[in-house]
């Protein structure tokens, strides 16, 4: 008989823990009828987890999961470098949010454009839209940062990042703000123009106002996608979350830093997640 | 042209693609004149009016508003929009904004009144509809009499000379068509000039002062309400009028 290491016996006390959480949740829940169609998808998963695990521990060598505890989740190499990652997680905001707000206003200004009554202005966005999103977002900043480089303009790596941001998301953004201009009954810009307001003064006073607060939740979700996708900057050698967990994951050779870098986006992206849909679900009620 | 007329239409034509939905229109309307259109759906009423505020594009024969040709592209369409109000069937209140903005916009975005004087006005026009205590309420939060009568307040706030109607109560529960025809009739008997298209028959025989009979793009009928109900001579109008006017 192979001897039990504690590591294993923590893992599935764990578990064994976490089910029996899971289960009380459930319990209470059990007790609204219309939740019940999630707790016993929830039910499915923890059991299918637990099997998982057991299978798991079955096919592989115990020796094999001590490995791997030691490479992924090192407490020594944690306590080490856990402070110089997270303090990318300031660059990592700086550059979403930098970005976010050029973002916000090139991508209207592309919308307007794409729907313009000029054939040519139409044409000219939507070539740009085109182009932008059929290509890499890793390709433009590389591209961005080296090809402005030669042409003499030294940017920082930081405002190369924001701008190659700006120029994707900006495109992405776009096609969501014209969705939302689209999505308003053309009943209102024939309302307001008959009034006597031009084209722009019915935009800014009628449409937009009512297209903006549409596109409120996937712009919001936009934001979450640029938030992960500032990592990509990485390869022009900004300092951000990703890049410094890389570099410790290279000095101690350990993924436990790595682990961490992924925690980090976890801290952000999630609170945000839940404030898109609890905004998601206030915006659809006051209809 | 005659200035004495407040709208000409001179051989109006609108075609969308292939098909001609105005075949050569020819109307005046003259100042405090209320005209009543009548007609089978698809004959082009409501095209005729969108034409007269540019909202459709003619494309053949002129438009004089107050002298001034809608359907010349030099003309300055914001200028006249502003003589010209326009109420629509689905009423088109500005869902994000309350009541008074919803009159007071135009006026401080368009003319640039002061927010004071706009306001004042806008009550006595929510006054005069009869929602002067719905002014900071929301469309949403209004009946559909309310709303239009709500749409009636925002287009007389830009002072036009001319209002238009486009089957303004057709989108109503039957109970609220009367609050809303309440609210015309009074404009009417002040003198506003007025292109009505409905199908409420006794509002036209009351109110209107000529009527138009269209039917596939041209105007078949033109004469008093009262003459037109009672003596149709197209087999068109006869048949329409038989339909429409058995049930009062």
């Amino acid at each position: 008989m192979k001897s039990v290491p504690p590591a294993l016996v923590w893992l599935w006390f764990a578990l064994v823990l976490a089910l029996v959480a899971l289960i009380c949740v459930l319990v209470v829940r059990m007790l609204r009828t219309h939740q019940r169609r999630a707790v016993l998808l929830a039910l499915g998963n923890g059991l299918a987890v637990l099997i998982l695990g057991f299978v798991v521990s079955l096919l592989i060598e115990l020796p094999a999961i001590d490995r791997f505890l030691n490479e992924f989740l090192n407490w020594n190499i944690f306590s080490k470098t856990w402070e110089y990652v997270i303090k990318g997680l300031v660059v990592t905001i700086e550059l979403a949010v930098v970005s976010e707000v050029f973002i916000l206003v090139l991508g209207l200004i592309i919308a307007l454009i794409r729907i313009s009554r000029i054939k040519a202005f139409r044409f000219f966005a939507a070539v740009y839209i085109d182009v932008i999103r059929g290509m890499p977002l890793i390709l433009q900043i590389v591209v961005i940062y080296f090809g402005l480089g030669y042409l003499g303009l030294n940017l920082s790596r930081f405002m190369a990042g924001v701008l190659a941001l700006t120029v994707c998301y900006a495109a992405y953004e776009a096609e969501i703000f014209r969705a939302g201009i689209e999505s308003i009954h053309k009943g209102q810009m024939e309302a307001a123009r008959s009034l006597g307001m031009g084209y722009f003064k019915a935009m800014r006073y009628v449409v937009l106002p009512q297209a903006v607060r549409n596109v409120i939740p996937p712009l919001s979700n936009e934001f979450i996608a640029l938030l992960k996708d500032t990592a990509l900057v990485a390869i022009i050698g900004l300092a951000e979350v990703f890049f410094r967990g890389k570099e410790m994951m290279g000095r101690y050779a350990n993924v436990t830093p790595l682990v961490w870098a992924a925690i980090c986006y976890l801290i952000i992206t999630i609170p945000l997640m839940r404030l898109v849909q609890y905004m998601t679900t206030r915006l659809s009620l006051k209809d | 042209m005659n200035n004495d007329c407040m709208v000409e239409i001179v051989d109006l034509r609108k075609r969308f693609g292939h098909h001609e939905v105005l075949k050569g229109i020819n109307l005046k309307v003259k100042p405090s004149e209320v005209l009543v259109i009548v007609g089978p759906s698809g004959s082009g009423k409501s095209t005729m009016l969108r034409c007269v505020n540019g909202l459709e594009h003619a494309s053949g024969g002129h438009i004089y508003v107050e002298g001034i040709d809608v359907t010349d592209h030099k003309a300055d369409i914001n200028t006249i929009r502003q003589k010209v109000g326009i109420v629509f069937q689905s009423f088109n209140l500005f869902p994000h904004l309350t009541t008074l903005r919803n009159v007071t916009l135009a006026p401080l975005k368009v003319r640039k009144s002061n927010s004071g004087e706009a306001e004042e006005k806008a009550m006595r026009l929510l006054d005069r509809v009869g929602l002067k205590d719905k002014a900071h309420a929301y469309p949403a939060h209004l009946s559909g009499g309310q709303q239009q009568r709500v749409a009636i307040a925002r287009a007389l706030a830009m002072d036009p000379d001319l209002m238009l109607f486009d089957e303004v109560t057709s989108a109503l529960d039957p109970e609220l068509v009367s609050e809303v025809l309440d609210v015309m009739k009074d404009l009417a008997r002040e003198g506003m000039t007025m292109m009505v298209v409905t199908h409420e028959m006794g509002f036209a025989k009351e109110v209107g002062d000529r009527l138009i009979f269209m039917d596939d793009g041209v105007i078949v009928e033109e004469g008093p309400p009262e003459d037109i109900f009672t003596n149709p001579r197209s087999p068109r109008a006869v048949d329409f009028f038989s339909k429409i006017l058995s049930h009062l």
